[in-house]
């Protein structure tokens, strides 16, 4: 695929890009990210929450996003997961460039292309696991019969089946995690971001949860985990550390 | 997202705060049931009104000594004619029947007086006898249940014959065969010989308590045609499409024979159902604007109430409004769902206080008063209620959309 970009637009290739590089990325890469800056408005000062970072993912990457809180890592994760769009820099995810989509356009992605895993699990709580898992289908315009096979099969897949019309009350911890772990893989999305996904969970469920993470990835799933913790992070098989709005470190582990 | 996947959102979180939904319609409700009550009520008088003239038969009008449209209007005017206005008399009523062209059948009535009726022991207090022509009859459109009404032979000789309502027989004969039988009205022997057929009451006023006796009799035997027992003529025209034309010619003939100019007023009256329908639309016209008004005020409160609700649900859930956008929700989806909700909301306070109206109008017309539900007041009010549930369902419906997701996943 990306031999047939690259043949048609010959003249970027020849500028002192590498030799991947089309529209200024690359195009073998799930994420792209050039020159981000993120700038908030304090009052009457500016406040850089990302000071022009860049890096690419590879599908089927299994990468940790570490940082103190205040690093940026936050910013970075709402951007990633096209909850927000960048004040200044490109950002491709799967090909399209998402930096300067409007807000349907990037829910739209968010349906399509993010599957979020959140510290506080954040289900419905009026709903059951099942309808919890169908959200992103009904958002997707997936017929109700068929986004009941897939919600169960997701389900199944985190080792629910037996909880499905379960409340989130009704579930542990690790339990109500594995619910949003389902929900965020039942569209079939690009990425896996989770954010914190231990964070509320006691060590023995982490650990679950780290495994289950590890499975997914070995079935072929892209996953970034934002964390604080290094113990999470060093589960993954690169990790990208991130300080004062900045790239500190990046580096593959495994 | 598709409307159906809106709506069961939308009942779930109705029925999930079920006491704080029912506490929000109590203005609607209200203002609903009140707005159908009324427009009931309305709708029941103007149908019965349009029975009542229907139910003469063809139609009639009357030649009187005042016309009650001009002449009542003030103390002043009934002063006026008064003076003016002369009795009619049984030559008017040979002149208008003898020249007159295009009445089909005119007859001759003279206004009741209540009397006291006795057979026997049994005594009836304030009976409304009053005088007729024989041909009132089929002018007045009579339902005779037995016997007959009067001859114009019995008129001619002053008989004392009585024709009495149903109410009157039931209470005179207890086992029927009032037919033949005598009565004794304000002291003098007169024979029944015919019973009307029940007409029940309205406006809680019984209709069945009369006596009909021939107009001389009554003339006689209650000091003359005057007053309280005016004179007047009631006329059909001979065909339908002439009705306006007799109508005229009859006040043509009676301003000849009353020697009227040219710029003189009527010095008596003529009533027709356009007139009586004319007056009942003015007066509630003016009442229908403010029956409207005031239910209108508390559908204005539902609305802003539910408004508020909305603003507070949208508050409670902007965790869930976050939740939703982060899955890919788009505006137009949280938009929909909690405009949905506030119509929704508001449609079922609608209906609510439309089955209330209903419960209210049956008893109402089982007690006293016909009312009648249209399925034009169905939808006026359903609509009403439906439009202030999206008034007040946009501006928080507007809110939750616009939540930025980060933001709204940070809430509580």
């Amino acid at each position: 695929m990306s031999d047939a970009t690259v043949t048609l637009s010959p003249t970027e290739n020849v500028i002192n890009a590498p030799a991947t590089e089309v529209d200024g990325h690359d195009p073998s890469m799930l994420i792209s990210m050039r020159d981000i800056w993120k700038t908030y408005q304090m009052g009457t000062e500016k406040v850089h929450a990302l000071h022009g970072v860049s890096f690419d993912i590879p599908r089927g990457e299994y990468i940790a996003i570490i940082g103190p809180s205040g690093s940026g890592k936050s910013t970075l994760m709402n951007l990633i997961g096209c909850l927000d769009t960048p004040t200044q820099g490109q950002y491709w995810l799967n090909g399209k460039n998402v930096s300067e989509m409007d807000d349907d356009e990037l829910a739209r992605i968010r349906n399509q292309e993010v599957g979020f895993v959140f510290q506080t699990f954040n289900l419905l709580a009026r709903a059951t696991a099942l309808h919890n898992v169908e959200l992103p289908l009904i958002y997707g315009g997936v017929s109700a019969s068929q986004r009941h096979e897939m919600a169960k099969q997701a389900l199944t897949a985190v080792d629910l089946t037996d909880r499905m019309s379960h409340k989130p009350n009704e579930l542990s911890g690790g339990q109500r995690q594995r619910v949003a772990i389902a929900r965020a893989l039942v569209n079939h999305p690009s990425i896996l971001l989770a954010d914190e996904p231990t964070g509320a969970l006691d060590s023995h469920t982490s650990a679950e949860i780290m495994d289950l993470f590890e499975r997914l990835h070995s079935e072929g799933n892209t996953i970034i985990v934002v964390t604080h913790e290094h113990d999470i992070a060093e589960r993954a098989h690169r990790v990208i550390s991130i300080r004062d709005g900045m790239i500190e470190k990046d580096e593959r582990i495994r | 997202m598709k409307f159906i996947e809106t709506l069961k959102l939308a009942l779930a979180a109705i029925w999930a705060h079920k006491l704080r939904s029912a506490l929000t319609l109590l203005g609607m409700i209200v203002g609903v049931t009140a707005f159908v009550v009324v427009v009931s009520l309305i709708e029941g008088f103007n149908r019965y009104v349009d029975e009542k003239i229907a139910g003469i038969g063809a139609k009639s009008f009357t030649v009187q000594r005042f016309n009650p449209l001009e002449d009542f209007k003030d103390t002043d005017t009934i002063a006026a004619a008064q003076r003016r206005n002369k009795e009619l008399t049984l030559d008017d009523y040979d002149y208008l029947r003898e020249r007159a062209q295009l009445i089909g059948k005119i007859g001759a009535r003279a206004r009741g007086t209540p009397s006291e009726v006795k057979r026997g022991d049994e005594v009836l207090e304030d009976v409304f006898v009053s005088g007729a022509t024989a041909n009132c009859v089929d002018i007045e459109n009579r339902d005779v249940a037995e016997g007959r009404f009067l001859a114009e032979p019995e008129n001619e000789s002053a008989a004392r014959v009585a024709y009495i309502g149903a109410d009157v027989a039931n209470k005179l004969f207890p086992s029927g065969n009032s037919i033949g039988q005598e009565i004794t009205i304000r002291g003098l022997p007169y024979r029944v010989i015919g019973v009307e057929a029940a007409k029940g009451t309205v406006f809680g006023i019984p209709q069945d308590t009369f006596i009909v006796i021939p107009l001389k009799t009554y003339s006689v035997n209650y000091g003359g045609l005057i007053r309280q027992r005016s004179l007047y003529f009631i006329a059909t025209s001979i065909t339908d499409e002439q009705f306006n034309d007799a109508v005229d010619e009859s006040r043509f003939l009676m301003r000849v024979r009353r020697k009227l100019g040219p710029n003189e007023k009527d010095n008596f009256g003529i009533v027709t159902p356009d007139a009586i329908t004319g007056l009942r639309d003015r007066i509630f016209g003016t009442i229908f604007i403010v029956a409207i008004a005031v239910p209108g005020i508390a559908l204005i409160v539902g609305a802003i109430v539910i408004m508020n609700i909305m603003l507070v649900s949208v508050t409670e859930r902007t965790k869930e409004i976050g939740i939703r956008k982060s899955l890919g929700a788009r505006q137009m989806d949280i938009l929909k769902q909690f405009l949905v909700e506030a119509v929704t909301l508001a449609i079922i306070g609608g209906a609510v206080g439309i089955f209330l109206a209903w419960v209210v109008g049956a008893i109402v017309t089982w007690w006293f008063f016909p009312t009648y539900l249209s399925i034009l007041a169905i939808l006026g009010a359903l609509a009403a209620s439906g439009g202030a549930g999206v008034a007040s369902g946009i501006f928080p419906a507007w809110k939750a959309a616009r939540l930025d997701p980060i933001e709204a996943l940070r809430a509580d």
